[in-house]
């Protein structure tokens, strides 16, 4: 497995098992958010961002030539086809927010719909990264 | 009948003392999964990148590509 499918794979699950802490948490299912829901975001955040910096040192260790090597122009379009997918993803998780409002949502209501619609489409990006990758390998 | 890019790079790299992937991908500046994509013809490469290739074993560009009926 190449280096950048590590790094897709590590950015993929590291946020797709933070999303879904967060999602758990505003959606009630985790017994609702106790503290304060700005901090608890923004520790999922830092938790975000320590898990991908830990895990992408790791594989750079593993395969240091790999991590120096910029990214080649087939793998350049392959970030371009997966970026594509999301926009699509992203514009429709939009619009699906904006529609929460006529549900009589919440500003919080709304604000949670736009940042799950971030959350999937960021997610369907990796996914899709993942898939061609593993299809040119 | 539809038509395909086929390319000569594997017989190439052995007609090279068995040069491998890495070391193409090295010399024309791109990873050794992308060298493999292309040898596999699951990614067709730029011109530039193709032009790299036919440098590097010293041959015109139709003797690394060639543009034909499927095969197979």
């Amino acid at each position: 497995m190449s280096f950048r499918e590590k790094s897709a794979w590590i950015s993929f699950m590291s946020l797709l098992a933070v999303g879904a802490v967060w999602m758990a948490r505003v959606s009630g299912v985790a017994g609702g958010s106790r503290g304060n829901p700005m901090i608890e975001f923004l520790a999922l955040l830092v938790v975000l961002v320590v898990l991908e910096i830990g895990l992408h040192v790791a594989i750079a260790i593993q395969s240091p030539r790999d991590a120096r090597t910029p990214r080649d122009e087939r793998e350049r379009l392959i970030d371009l086809k997966a970026s594509r997918v999301a926009f699509y993803v992203l514009m429709a998780g939009a619009w699906a927010s904006i529609g929460t409002l006529h549900l009589g949502a919440s500003r919080f209501g709304v604000a949670h719909a736009v940042m799950g619609a971030i959350l999937v489409s960021l997610l369907v990006r990796f996914a899709t990264q993942i898939v061609l990758y593993r299809r040119d390998a | 009948m539809g038509k395909t890019i086929h390319n000569h790079i594997r017989r190439l790299r052995f007609e090279h003392h068995e040069m491998t992937q890495q070391d193409l991908a090295d010399r024309i500046g791109v990873t050794r999964q992308t060298v493999n994509a292309i040898e596999l013809g699951k990614y067709s490469p730029s011109l530039e990148v193709a032009f790299r290739i036919a440098e590097v074993f010293a041959v015109p560009l139709d003797r690394v590509f060639e543009y034909g009926a499927k095969r197979g």
